[in-house]
């Protein structure tokens, strides 16, 4: 009976085109913002998990107790076998070694006395290494503005904001001083190859981005890391996923738990103090998305419900030529579930080309902006997880349903004679 | 006029106490000035050529040497390498009157230790580039009293109460432990100008050498926070050695 | 008039249909004028909160040296205030703010600090100052914020270790008493932070009659530099945070791009319908004389009659929601400043005449263009087709 119904509804177009559009772009509407709604979300826990947190971060217990005082001297020792530890036990982890630091840039004249002097904060990551995945994930393309990424040891990438203020050009070479671990002035020159605008408030100020091994020699720190960042191959963060591995870590390494200087696994969540954001945006995020689904719902119901009442007459003629009205009424909610099916498969399938664009590519509306190349905050995304996969059933199937259920009911309150009236009318 | 100075040395590493004053030395019932003059004949010199040592206890509870040659002339001249440890080596300070400069071999730079820098700990110790500055004479810049006599590390000792006289003075008190025997400091204190305890320095072993006791070991401890302290050692020390004077100048670190 | 009747009975004759669309279209209108009023509200409030807490509603002058980007050059920045504020302070009127770096001693530990100083007389800013004044037998008694105290660890009662330095650069240092834990959205008056009375802290500095900054309250008739004394406009102040906040709001204006294309999608809908269902209906009306752009104008008006009734029913049905998040407000489960806005954990709603009128009308232009862009097709329909239902 579905085949000969599926069969009608292609014969006749009116039944099934137009309602099959409608469901579509209802499907694809609830689609796509849900998936929006999650990029949106999703942006500023990017950022923190690009920037500073991972998906999950392995620091030692000392240094996560004082982690905004950025502790280097409390650091992790020999992370080599660490991370191969990790690699090994977490491949599915991308691994990043990250060095925080601050320090003065001292700018001189070509008498080599001190020109400018400023307090800077820097980020020492893996510039240099075959392994490209810092600099993309970075992306250091987009966020150089002028001369290049690193090539070379000794070569720093510094802020525009920096470079105007001190009035760096590229090119030159400028004096980093810090403290070593040990506490001694540690005085070293670095050539400025590029500068850099991340759209990113905190990180345009005075930042500077050097090369990890470099660091590591100059703060006396051979074969030290004062966090390793993992990130999953996601889309998005999952919380889930991200704490499981925590736990899982932590309990493989639960044997060095009295050491203050033993690893431990934070998610990002946690290291960047924002769970409650994160828990605030899944609320948030699942208001919003109930509200649209439940418009959408109103509105397919509506279409639904019309298709149905546009077809009175045809049932009064099948009343009158015997159909009981159960059966006249089960095959409306069968078309109804055809046709909620194939427009949400349309309708899920277009929604998710879009998202999937948007999720890969981006729309770039930093033209908008009227600056031209800020790689983070201007790029339009969406994230795509399982949800979005089955999201527009609800509205797409059941509120097509519903609507069709709920006009079918005249089949039992009217009468035949009545009905019938209708395809005469 | 008397001058007493503890200088604590370059980058925490040659921490040179120098009194320097006009010897007029003065036996019998001392004044606060006497003992100050007596301990000057002590601890000042023209010249004198020093290696010591700092020892830096970390968080971690880890020991770090820092060995440095110094060259001091006067009370407001010194040069000190770093002769260990060895990403150390080469490094320069130059204290010329009221100015600072290090030298890094590795950035072939002079740099100037200004402003808020000078507020940074010297090598992670427990001594601030200012304090190791702090170099106007005692005498000068403080009303010295005899406050007491006390035992102390089993010395007889006269306690020096010190009261700056000028507004600019970064320890406005402090309070001196002087052996009344060897007329030697064997521990200060300096104070905020509550009376909060700020510093500690503590001389826990002496030497007599060239016909003077000097200090050997020397203890100081940042008061207000709960580290370990550094101990600085002077390993070796000449007086009286002629220091040439092109050493003592800016275009000499570089060299 | 004629046509507005039969309109209205028209859309009255199909019942549930109407009230259907009509629902939607007012929910969608409710909530995005919500939507806005919320995203309205959390702009206005974050503004808000900084020029309460934080700004002065009259701007501020600056010391020429002060950069608050810069904690370096903070110790430098301070001068005499100008005698002519002086009634306008002794009315709480005007606030000056001096500002030092120092260092505090939790549990023996170092930690940076900006030790700041204000009047606990002031009437302008929402900070608990009050709570230092005539403290009886605490000599320095301290203000911090709630994050402050978490980071170390510090509560009412407790005595702590401050050291800064004078104007001379004599070292001084005190334990001091908490006496107080504010609970504020402004986390650039917390983080990292100490206050103490402005006179004490002037004591303290030996900086008699000295500021940083000077808040100004709203009627102080000043708007410009004063000798010595740098004049920043609340403009200047919010500089960053409007810009800010202009980029969130873009964000948001796709979504309700997206709303009102779901509501859009639903009159759309039923004029298609309605007038594919109704073309005997529009033969006989051609056939009764209607000219065609009168029966145009009549679907037209049918169509944009939702919009109207949907303005109406979402007037009645969104007013005492759109009053409970107005004054009730909606609750947050965090306290927005997570995530670096100075917002509060509840956010009120903010319905402005612009909003609201804004909203009404680009609601009614476009339910009149969907309404009329399916009736085009009437154009094309002669009356013995139509009449026949074709």
């Amino acid at each position: 009976m579905f085949k000969f119904l599926v069969k009608g509804l292609i014969r006749d177009r009116h039944r099934s085109l137009l309602p099959i559009i409608v469901v579509a772009l209802g499907v694809l509407i609830t689609v796509y913002t849900y998936t929006y709604m999650k990029g949106v979300f999703g942006e500023s826990l990017e950022i923190a998990a690009i920037f500073d947190s991972g998906d999950v971060k392995i620091t030692s217990r000392a240094y996560y107790a004082e982690k905004d005082e950025a502790p280097n001297d409390l650091a992790l020792e020999n992370t080599g076998d660490l991370l191969g530890q990790i690699r090994k036990d977490f491949p599915e982890l991308a691994w990043s070694e990250r060095i925080k630091f601050a320090g003065l840039v001292d700018a001189f004249d070509s008498d080599r006395v001190t020109r400018a002097q400023s307090g800077v904060r820097g980020v020492a990551i893996d510039l240099l290494g075959s392994d490209s995945s810092d600099r993309d994930r970075w992306q250091l393309e987009t966020a150089v503005t002028e001369g290049r990424a690193p090539e070379n040891p000794r070569e720093i990438l510094i802020t525009q904001k920096l470079a105007e203020r001190m009035k760096i050009n590229v090119g030159e070479e400028v004096t980093l001083i810090t403290n070593t671990i040990n506490g001694a002035m540690s005085a070293v020159n670095l050539t400025v190859s590029g500068t850099v605008y991340f759209g990113v408030g905190f990180m345009d100020r005075d930042l500077i981005l050097a090369d990890l091994k470099d660091i590591r020699w100059i703060l006396d720190m051979e074969g030290w890391t004062s966090e390793l960042l993992g990130f999953f191959d996601l889309p998005a963060y999952d919380d889930e996923i991200a704490t499981a591995l925590a736990d899982d870590f932590n309990l493989k390494h639960a044997d060095s738990s009295d050491d203050p200087y033993g690893a431990v696994m934070n998610t990002m969540l946690d290291d960047s103090g924002m769970r409650e954001y994160f828990n605030y945006a899944e609320n948030a995020g699942s208001i919003v998305i109930i509200i649209m689904i439940t418009a959408m719902g109103v509105v397919l119901w509506n279409a639904g419900l019309m298709s149905g009442i546009r077809r009175y007459g045809e049932m009064g003629l099948r009343l009158a030529v015997g159909e009981s009205k159960g059966h006249v009424y089960r095959s409306l909610l069968g078309e109804s579930i055809a046709v909620g099916l194939v427009g949400t498969f349309f309708g899920t399938l277009l929604g998710l080309g879009l998202a999937f664009y948007l999720q890969e590519v981006g729309i770039d509306i930093s033209g908008m902006m009227g600056d031209a190349e800020i790689p983070f905050p201007t790029i339009l995304r969406a994230k795509i997880n399982g949800m979005a996969f089955v999201i527009g059933v609800f509205p797409g199937v059941m509120s097509t349903f519903f609507g069709a259920a709920l006009s079918g009911l005249a089949i039992y309150k009217r009468n035949t004679a009545a009905l019938f009236k209708e395809l005469e009318s | 006029m008397m001058e007493n100075k503890l200088i604590a040395g370059l980058a925490g590493v040659a921490l040179v106490l120098l009194f320097n004053a006009p010897q007029s030395a003065c036996a019998n019932a001392p004044t606060p000035e006497q003992i100050l003059q007596r301990v000057d004949a002590n601890m000042v010199f023209e010249s004198a050529i020093s290696k010591t040592s700092m020892t830096i206890t970390n968080r971690r509870g880890r020991t770090t040497s820092i060995i440095s040659k110094s060259w001091s002339k006067g009370e407001k001249n010194a040069l000190v390498e770093y002769l260990a440890p060895a990403r150390n080596k080469g490094t320069k300070m130059l204290m010329l009157d009221d100015e600072l400069y290090t030298y890094s071999p590795a950035a072939d730079r002079i740099i100037q230790i200004s402003g808020h820098l000078l507020r940074q700990s010297v090598s992670g110790s427990d001594l601030s580039y200012e304090d190791m500055m702090e170099n106007d004479a005692l005498l000068e810049v403080y009303d010295a009293v005899l406050d007491s006599e006390e035992v102390w590390d089993g010395r007889n000792c006269f306690v020096l109460a010190l009261k700056a006289k000028k507004m600019e003075i970064a320890y406005p008190s402090r309070k001196v432990w002087i052996d009344s025997e060897r007329y030697l400091p064997l521990k200060e204190e300096r104070y905020a100008k509550s009376g909060k305890l700020l510093k500690k320095i503590e001389i826990r072993d002496l030497v007599r050498t060239q016909n003077r006791w000097y200090p050997r070991e020397i203890f100081f401890k940042d008061m207000l926070s709960n580290g370990q302290g550094t101990i600085y050692r002077i390993e070796e020390i000449q007086f009286g050695v002629d220091i040439p004077e092109h050493l003592l100048t800016k275009a000499a670190l570089r060299r | 008039m004629v046509l507005l009747q039969l309109a209205l009975k028209n859309i009255m004759g199909a019942k549930l249909r109407t009230w259907l669309n009509i629902f939607v279209l007012a929910m969608s209108f409710i909530l995005i004028v919500w939507g806005k009023a919320i995203v309205v509200g959390m702009g206005d409030q974050i503004i808000d909160a900084m020029k309460d807490v934080e700004l002065g509603y009259g701007g501020q002058l600056w010391h020429p040296d002060y950069d608050e980007e810069d904690p370096l050059t903070i110790n430098d920045a301070h001068g005499s205030i100008p005698d002519e504020l002086v009634p306008g302070i002794e009315a709480g009127q005007i606030v000056p703010i001096l500002m030092a770096t120092g260092n505090i001693y939790p549990e023996g530990k170092v930690r940076s600090v900006l030790i700041r100083g204000i009047s606990p007389d002031q009437q302008i800013l929402d900070l608990p100052s009050s709570v230092l004044k005539d403290r009886k037998g605490v000599d320095y008694p301290a203000l911090i914020g709630k994050r402050m105290a978490r980071k170390n660890n510090l509560a009412v009662g407790d005595m702590v270790t401050v050291r800064w330095r004078d104007t001379n650069g004599v070292f001084d240092a005190r334990e001091v008493e908490i006496v107080h834990i504010m609970n504020t959205v402004v986390y650039t008056v917390d983080v990292g932070q100490i206050w103490f009375p402005l006179e004490t802290l002037q004591k303290m500095l030996v900086m008699p009659n000295e500021a940083t900054i000077i808040a100004l309250g709203k009627d102080t008739g000043i708007a410009g530099d004063l000798t010595g004394w740098t004049y920043k406009s609340l403009d200047d102040l919010l500089a960053n945070v409007l810009e800010l906040l202009r980029m969130k709001n873009g964000g948001g204006n796709i979504m309700y791009g997206i709303m009102f294309s779901i509501a859009l999608l639903a009159i759309f809908d039923t004029q298609v319908l309605s007038i594919f269902r109704r073309k005997k209906e529009i033969g006989t009306l051609m056939a009764l004389g209607l000219t065609r752009n009168k029966v145009i104008g009549l679907f037209t008006l049918e169509g944009s009659l939702h919009g109207a009734l949907a303005f109406i029913l979402g007037g009645i049905l969104g007013f005492p929601f759109f009053r409970y998040f107005a004054v009730k407000g909606y609750a947050m489960p965090i306290e927005g400043d997570e995530y670096g806005f100075a917002l509060g954990n509840v956010i009120y709603a903010k319905y402005g005449a612009d909003l609201l009128i804004g909203t009404t009308l680009l609601l009614m232009a476009t339910v009149v263009l969907v309404s009329y862009l399916p009736t085009r097709r009437i154009s094309k329909m002669t009356p013995t087709n139509a009449l026949r239902g074709r």
